[in-house]
């Protein structure tokens, strides 16, 4: 076998290992996510059929409230960015398991929250377990900014 | 005084400009005339720079709003060095900042070797240069930081850096990185400068050698105190999260890491010249393409700034071609770099180097397309998939573990062939620490941790292959030189300086992985607690005193205090505190962190309750005190690597 050979019969086998033990290793759940807007959400199948989502939106101003005693942390979404305008519709319900929060959550943050969903209609609540706050893509100065 | 700035930047340009094209001329030509006059206008290029750095670190000191960069990046409220540091703080003038440290390099690296790298000097100084042209043209054209507000935007103060950003680390990592980064650039013109001269023999490599070595010392100490900042800034209980902004710094560390190793064959052996040049050409390919990351907000993260289209591609076009160029340039002069040996047997040094360069190739690959994913997923299918920190531990942890395995083994296998007894020599009583280490975490935690285990197992086996080393070659130098332990240690390290130096750098990275190890330990727990309650986690108990407001000017917040027992001895007390930046409007967690070589007890105060409770967040972070004790060693040891002993051969001249 020439040494050409040799290297691409090593590397396919090296190749196929790690293909194997990734394929085995690796659950779709936790090392690949990515999440559907709360307008897509609302339409799509798994909506209603209470499996594992997460869903990107805005925190409804004034929605947040702290529950110490039942340790959750209850607040609505909505799917676009407060003030902006937007027909919102209802904003969807959502109770957080936990009382743990990102600095960044609070009124009008962006946030993706994990979990599923409960209930249809006007009773739908989404039960999180968790909630991820999106950074600000940029910090630019919003004086300096609304100056220009 | 921006004036100064401004027109500096655009006489450096020029000068670039003609610079370049003597350099070229020179090479081509080979006319020694013309190499000086690209020389000189290396120096030229780098005075200008220095003053537009000054002009902006003065405009900085003094508080010159008039400049939109200045008005946006600091205010006056700011203590003097974070307003200085605060030029490093945006994306204009972290591209000056690269530009500087770049002419300071081609400045460094010309002066010092343009008499004993005559031929490889003209193309050394256009690569230089070349680099230093697309950078000014970025600051003159693209992102100017001193770019001035229109008249009636101008305010009499600024708004501010990122507080997050105002921490004594964040002054010296942004500029530790960009060392690291930027210094790659030096083997790699001399390595081009090699293909395009055709001086294709060791000459380019052993010149930069300390170059080499001190750029991967800075970004390694630049990585390090990232996730430093990390650990006692962003109040998230860890140092490392597979960040793409983390992930853009660690990756060309990786080739680099490759590439330190396997030069020395080409040295021992004189082999694999053209995986060497490509090993440096990838280096520094990633060094630019880490900028580019971090600089063109393309994965969002924390450090990601203003999106800018231009800016992003004409970076992305910068990046692909300086590889081209180097990939053709490898191309061409191919048939003049066939190796004269070939690996003998895989139980060999060069064959552990080898294997080490796989390994570490493997762990560039998981954590390229780790990072790239989001953007792949999203050009294809239109949705933004995340790859999450599993990924990354799953792919990378196994393959670091063999890398470990291998820092052990390498070093001691003989050069082309290992034979058994040798073997037997070298591994025994290692062997036999390793699998003592493994049976006693195994009894004492049972298999909960795999990793762990094994890292601290093979840990403990490259500790004892080290100490080994060390031990008989002292010996022998005592019997044979009659010298005590400590100079034969001096002796050893300067006699065979990659060797021993190479050994201390080693037991860094090994302490730096156990210290990670341990992170398959933590526990973590979530309690709210009234004034008086406690919170016990593994042996610690935590009574929460009280809560105050913060008297400061910049943030309110609250500072909570809790009294630390192990047992019931008092231990001290801990102050975590939620802040709210009132200018920013950002809220940030300051974790308390009691810290001792066993474990962290890391505290955050999650929220203070409206009915006067408080909600903290516990961890118990085993050993991650060795991780920064570890990064001592290892810059201990590449020092040692780059100590200049005036025994050793001088530097080797052409021709």
């Amino acid at each position: 076998m020439s040494k050409g050979a040799q290297i691409a019969v090593g590397a396919t086998v090296i190749a196929l290992l790690v293909g194997w033990y990734a394929a085995s290793n690796l659950e779709a759940g936790a090392s690949f996510t990515y999440y559907k807007t709360l307008a897509e959400f609302r339409v799509a199948p798994d909506a209603t059929t209470g499996a594992h989502a997460r869903v990107h939106g805005y925190v409804a101003a004034g929605s947040i409230e702290r529950d110490v005693a039942a340790r959750q942390v209850r607040f609505s979404v909505q799917n676009d960015p407060v003030g902006s305008g937007a027909a919102n519709g209802a904003p969807l319900e959502v109770v957080l398991g936990d009382l743990e929060t990102p600095d960044l959550f609070k009124d009008g943050a962006e946030v993706v929250i994990e979990g599923m969903l409960s209930g249809a209609g006007e009773d739908a609540v989404f039960h999180a377990d968790r909630v991820l706050a999106k950074c600000p893509s940029k910090f630019e100065p919003e004086t300096a900014a609304a100056a220009l | 005084m921006s004036d100064v700035g401004i027109y500096s930047l655009r006489l450096a340009l020029v000068i670039a400009l003609l610079g370049v094209g003597s350099a070229i001329y020179a090479g081509v030509a080979r006319r020694l005339d013309w190499t000086r006059v690209a020389e000189r206008s290396v120096w030229v290029v780098a005075i200008c720079v220095s003053l537009a750095m000054l002009a902006l670190f003065a405009a900085f000191a003094g508080g010159d709003y008039q400049l939109q960069y200045v008005a946006s990046h600091s205010a006056r409220s700011m203590a003097l060095p974070y307003r200085l540091a605060a030029l490093w703080g945006g994306q204009a003038g972290s591209l000056l900042l690269w530009l500087w440290i770049l002419m300071a390099y081609s400045s460094g690296c010309v002066w010092l070797h343009r008499r004993t790298s005559r031929r490889l000097m003209p193309w050394v100084v256009a690569v230089l240069l070349t680099n230093a042209l697309f950078f000014l043209v970025l600051v003159n054209f693209v992102t100017n930081p001193f770019e001035k507000l229109p008249p009636g935007a101008v305010m009499s103060d600024g708004s501010g850096l990122n507080p997050l950003l105002q921490h004594p680390v964040m002054m010296i990592h942004p500029v530790m990185l960009y060392m690291g980064l930027v210094g790659f650039v030096v083997p790699f013109a001399f390595g081009f400068a090699a293909l395009a001269s055709g001086e294709l023999g060791t000459a380019w490599f052993r010149t930069t050698r300390r170059w080499t070595l001190f750029a991967w010392l800075c970004l390694s100490v630049g990585i390090m105190l990232g996730g430093r900042w990390a650990y006692e800034v962003l109040g998230w209980g860890g140092y490392w999260a597979w960040d793409p902004v983390e992930n853009a710094s660690f990756m060309p560390w990786l080739p680099a890491t490759a590439y330190l190793h396997s030069v020395m064959i080409q040295e021992k052996r004189n082999m694999l010249k053209t995986w060497n040049l490509l090993l440096i050409g990838l280096t520094y390919t990633l060094c630019l393409f880490g900028t580019f990351l971090t600089r063109s907000g393309i994965v969002q993260s924390v450090h990601a700034f203003a999106q800018t289209p231009l800016f992003t591609s004409i970076f992305l076009v910068y990046v692909l071609i300086t590889a081209a160029v180097f990939l053709t340039a490898l191309l061409a002069r191919r048939g003049q770099m066939r190796n004269q040996n070939r690996i003998e047997s895989m139980v060999s040094r060069e064959a552990g180097f080898l294997l080490n360069n796989w390994v570490l190739i493997a762990i560039l690959m998981v954590v390229f397309w780790g990072t790239l994913f989001p953007v792949f997923s999203e050009a294809i299918t239109g949705k933004r998939i995340a790859v999450g920190p599993k990924f990354f531990n799953t792919l990378a942890g196994p393959l670091a573990i063999f890398l470990l395995f291998l820092t052990g083994v390498g070093p001691l296998v003989a050069w082309r062939r290992a034979s058994f007894v040798s073997i037997r020599r070298h591994f025994a009583w290692p062997l036999a620490t390793g699998l003592t280490t493994g049976a006693a975490v195994w009894a004492a935690l049972g298999g909960v941790a795999l990793y762990a285990l094994l890292v601290w197992s093979l840990g403990a086996f490259v500790t004892a292959t080290v100490v080994q080393e060390y031990a008989r070659a002292i010996a022998v130098r005592r019997r044979v030189h009659g010298e005590n332990a400590l100079r034969a240690c001096s002796v050893l390290l300067r006699k065979n300086q990659q060797r021993y130096g190479g050994y201390v750098v080693h037991l860094g990275v090994v302490l730096v992985l156990v210290g990670t190890a341990g992170s398959v330990l933590n526990r973590e727990r979530l309690e709210n607690v009234r004034p008086g309650d406690e919170i016990s986690i593994d042996g610690y108990r935590l009574q929460y005193l009280t809560a105050n407001a913060i008297p400061e000017q910049h943030y309110g917040g609250a500072v909570a205090r809790l009294a630390l027992y192990r047992g019931d001895e008092p231990l001290g007390v801990m102050a975590p505190e939620k802040r709210m930046y009132w200018l920013e409007q950002q809220p940030a967690s300051i974790p308390s962190i009691y810290s001792t070589l066993r474990e962290d007890l890391y505290v955050i105060l999650t929220a203070i309750e409206a009915d006067g409770s408080a909600t903290f967040k516990v961890y118990r972070n085993p050993l991650v005190n060795w991780i920064w004790i570890g990064g001592g060693v290892f810059v201990l040891g590449t020092l040692a690597l780059m100590w200049p002993h005036p025994s050793r051969s001088p530097e080797p001249r052409e021709g």
